[in-house]
């Protein structure tokens, strides 16, 4: 590539009739984001309309910030930011870390059959349905019929049982762990074509400095990720208010409403509420907020990692 | 070479879509419906024999193509609203959601029917009615939606195993008391094995205290309540008084190990294989819920504990009023409306249709199938019989007799009598005097559920959140420990009235005061 361009550029070619290959390859992607991200984002208006869905968003009245002034006051709302955040936090803290050693100990093992077997096994549970995952919770965590419960039961190690899914921070814990385990190794991929990136004499030079294999991954492949750590740490505070519908939606019980009670599952009940009329505006305003908190979070995250001297997303 | 093959490709494309441009542009217009479809095995919503009966006899000779939209029966509310909101809704719509009717009414998004009925629609409304069912498809005198019959006005079935009260040696319980005693006797013999539990509770999402509050009702405290009291707490009866110690009887049932440990957690299927597996004593559903032919939880059940049944119970008497409550339905079903997106002429085309399906000879077809395929025989009454459940039936003849011919909720033979005398018909007839018996249990001191005849905006705003606290109010209240009872009861009403149920209950007050409700008040 890099020569090529060496050869063309005295030519003074147009890049776009050079590369014309490359940017019909971007055709696809750039269509996607106008179709599904940028155009449906004209309908964010209707977050500050009494909206009529037969007036549509030109004809309903505007009643400015209505729609977030009621759906603010309401108790549930609050409750369910603050479970947002809280377990966003919980699974950044507890998953965060996870792919970046598991990475690395998949990067140090020799036998490669043995490696494909494991980083398979690793991915798998990225590729099941929540509703699954779901099921077998229930079945492994269940208060008496569980395999936990039922199995300590039966050792004599606990006496009663263990509230696995119906204690609010036993749940959250439970919540947290079962997340990292579904997303762990799905996780480790990018980090581990960042280690095949880096170049491989820093590591015979560390060798013949002496270095062991824990002195290695200290001080050359941690170094040589820094940069993907940080790219996919600043993307991850960027989604600290969003949280995805099906998770808390399966997991949750009415027992944990409490604590488990999110953001997605709430604008789901404001939107389409069972047998009755879903509000629109009202979602959409929720919608509209999460996304501006989102913004920030994302923009100050980069803010603070420019000024640390990192290279940020821009 | 390439180029002249892909030239030659174009020109055929283009002269396949004039053909069908051309095929399509005559007198012919296509008429939409929306048809529910419940995803029976092999059942084609799409391309069934009771559509091709339509367009065979009515479709061809009005020159109009009939198109069966399918929805789903559980999801029908969500769909239908995101239609409406995208303008793509079919020609001929139906519903539950009375607030989404009342909702489109507002907006002026559906076609007023009274000239289209007046002039296409005699035979349909002297189907429904003209003062009988019309009225409730009617707002300041406009008729906006045409409700369907509902033949069958039955609700409430009370189940429990007829076996274990002759292991017990136990009569059918008549109260509270009677069946409590049950249940516990049940408990101790362990009769249906290490996995007893003697009573199902279900905990349905979408209506949490649905099944449960048959039971509660029987807690009310009549001389404390009052018929305005009654309307304005219609579908909050867990405010009412005497409700606190019903919740205390079933706390107490789930501490001792009657309930199904687990029922908040939200796993019916599990439930429904203790059914079938004949863990459970009791049940609540329909009244002929057990014996239907697309889930029969009663054959299931002698398959897999040889002697086991189900029988029908009446137990659960109201000691201030001597009431056993029922509720019962209105006698309209879902609501049918044709939106604004629908032109005239195909307008005219679906009451034009409606008023086809409402003649005698189409309903029968529309609803029976065809002797020697759904039905084996017919009675002297003229009301088939051997009615063969959906896998003894080819797939091309499968059918869904209330989801196509919509107008009517109920099988229809054209009189009251030989309506009730269909019901039992439509089940094997080893259980036609259980089914009977569950008929008439349902109909005792049976009150009509309310509804309202103006939009109760409230329960638009608050409706879902006081829903959701209404499962964690099942949940706390009866799994709580006994000590915390009262505490953790108080807490949970709390919340369910500080999440808008009080805003409701007071529109609804309003409501009623101003006449404008539907229903019964059970009374003293």
């Amino acid at each position: 590539m890099s020569t090529r361009a060496i050869k063309s550029a005295p030519k003074k070619q147009n890049p776009f009739l050079r590369d014309w290959r490359l940017y019909l390859m971007l055709v696809l992607p750039i269509a996607f984001y106008i179709i599904f991200c940028y155009k449906p984002m004209t309908g964010i208006v209707i977050a500050f309309q009494n909206y009529n869905m037969k007036k549509g968003m030109t004809g309903s009245e505007w009643v400015g910030l209505a729609n977030f002034e009621f759906v603010m006051s309401q108790k549930s709302f609050s409750t369910a930011l603050g479970n947002t955040l809280l377990l966003n936090v919980m699974g950044l803290v507890a998953g965060f870390p996870v792919p970046i050693i598991l990475a690395i100990l998949l990067n140090e093992i020799r036998a490669t059959g043995f490696k494909r077997v494991s980083q398979t096994i690793l991915y798998l549970p990225h590729f099941l349905s929540w509703i699954i995952i779901g099921g077998m919770v229930l079945a492994i965590f269940s208060p008496t019929t569980g395999v936990v419960n039922s199995l300590l039961m039966k050792w004599g190690w606990i006496d009663s049982n263990i509230p696995f899914l119906t204690d609010g921070w036993n749940w959250r814990i439970l919540y947290t762990l079962v997340g990292v385990w579904q997303s762990m190794g799905w996780g480790t991929i990018l980090y581990l074509s960042a280690i095949t990136g880096i170049n491989m004499e820093l590591f015979e030079a560390a060798k013949i400095d002496g270095a062991n294999k824990l002195q290695q991954i200290w001080h050359v492949t941690l170094p040589g990720i820094r940069g993907t750590i940080v790219i996919l740490l600043i993307l991850n505070i960027g989604q600290m208010m969003n949280i995805s519908f099906d998770k808390p939606q399966v997991l949750g019980n009415p027992k944990i409403q409490e604590f488990g009670d999110v953001l997605s599952t709430y604008v789901y009940r404001v939107a389409f509420p069972n047998g009755s009329v879903g509000n629109f505006a009202r979602s959409t305003a929720i919608g509209l907020f999460q996304s501006v908190v989102g913004l920030i979070l994302i923009t100050s995250a980069n803010f603070v990692t420019n000024r640390l001297g990192e290279e940020g997303i821009w | 070479m390439k180029k002249l093959l892909s030239i030659m490709m174009a020109i055929v494309m283009l002269c396949t879509m004039t053909a069908i441009a051309v095929a399509e542009d005559d007198d012919w217009i296509t008429l939409r419906v929306e048809a529910y479809d419940r995803s029976i095995a092999g059942f084609n919503v799409e391309d069934c024999m009771q559509l091709r009966y339509a367009q065979e006899n009515f479709g061809d000779p009005n020159h109009i193509k009939i198109v069966f939209v399918p929805a789903s029966r559980w999801d029908e509310g969500t769909l239908l609203t995101q239609w409406y909101a995208s303008d793509t809704c079919p020609d001929l719509c139906l519903t539950y959601s009375g607030d989404l009717v009342n909702q489109m009414i507002a907006e002026e998004g559906i076609w007023q029917l009274d000239d289209l009925l007046a002039e296409y629609g005699q035979d349909l409304v002297a189907f429904l009615g003209a003062e009988s069912l019309m009225p409730f498809g009617q707002q300041n005198g406009i008729q906006w939606f045409i409700p369907a019959r509902r033949l069958n006005v039955a609700n409430v079935g009370n189940f429990i195993r007829a076996d274990w009260l002759a292991a017990l040696n136990m009569e059918k319980p008549t109260d509270i008391e009677g069946f409590t005693a049950y249940l516990y006797a049940a408990k101790d013999a362990n009769l249906g094995g290490e996995h007893t539990v003697p009573m199902h509770l279900d905990l349905y999402e979408a209506n949490p205290l649905y099944n449960v509050v048959r039971i509660t009702d029987a807690f009310l405290d009549f001389t404390q309540i009052t018929e305005e009291d009654w309307f304005a707490y219609a579908g909050y009866h867990e405010l009412l008084p005497g409700t606190k110690e019903a919740y205390r009887w079933l706390n107490q049932l789930y501490n001792d190990g009657v309930i199904y440990e687990n029922f908040f957690l939200d796993n019916a299927t599990e439930q429904d294989s203790f059914l079938v597996n004949g863990y459970f004593g009791y049940f609540t559903m329909q009244p002929d819920q057990p014996w239907r032919t697309d889930k029969n939880y009663e054959i299931e059940l002698e398959t897999n504990v040889p002697g086991a049944s189900w029988t029908s119970v009446n137990c659960f008497k109201n000691e201030s009023n001597g009431k056993y409550l029922h509720d019962i339905y209105a006698a309209n079903g879902l609501s049918i409306i044709i939106p604004k997106t629908t032109d005239e002429e195909t307008a005219i085309a679906a009451i034009k249709y409606m008023n086809w399906m409402a003649q005698p000879e189409n309903m029968f077809f529309l609803q029976n199938g065809i002797e020697g395929i759904n039905y084996l025989e017919v009675t002297a009454d003229g009301i088939p019989t051997n009615v063969q459940s959906a896998d003894n039936v080819p797939d091309e003849n499968k059918m869904h007799a209330g989801d196509i011919c919509f107008i009517s909720n109920g099988l229809y033979y054209g009189s009251d009598e030989k309506n009730a005398l269909g019901i039992a018909l439509g089940f094997p007839a080893q259980y036609s005097a259980e089914i009977a018996q569950s008929y008439v249990d349902a109909y005792i001191d049976a009150w009509t559920q309310t509804s309202f005849t103006v939009p109760i905006q409230a329960s638009v705003d608050y409706g879902a959140e006081v829903q959701s606290k209404e499962a964690k109010f099942l949940t706390d209240v009866i799994t709580c420990a006994p000590a915390d009872f009262d505490a953790v009861y108080d807490a949970a009403v709390e919340e369910i009235i500080a999440a808008g149920a009080d805003k409701i209950i007071e529109e609804q007050r309003g409501a009623y005061l101003d006449g404008n409700y539907r229903g019964t008040f059970p009374g003293m």
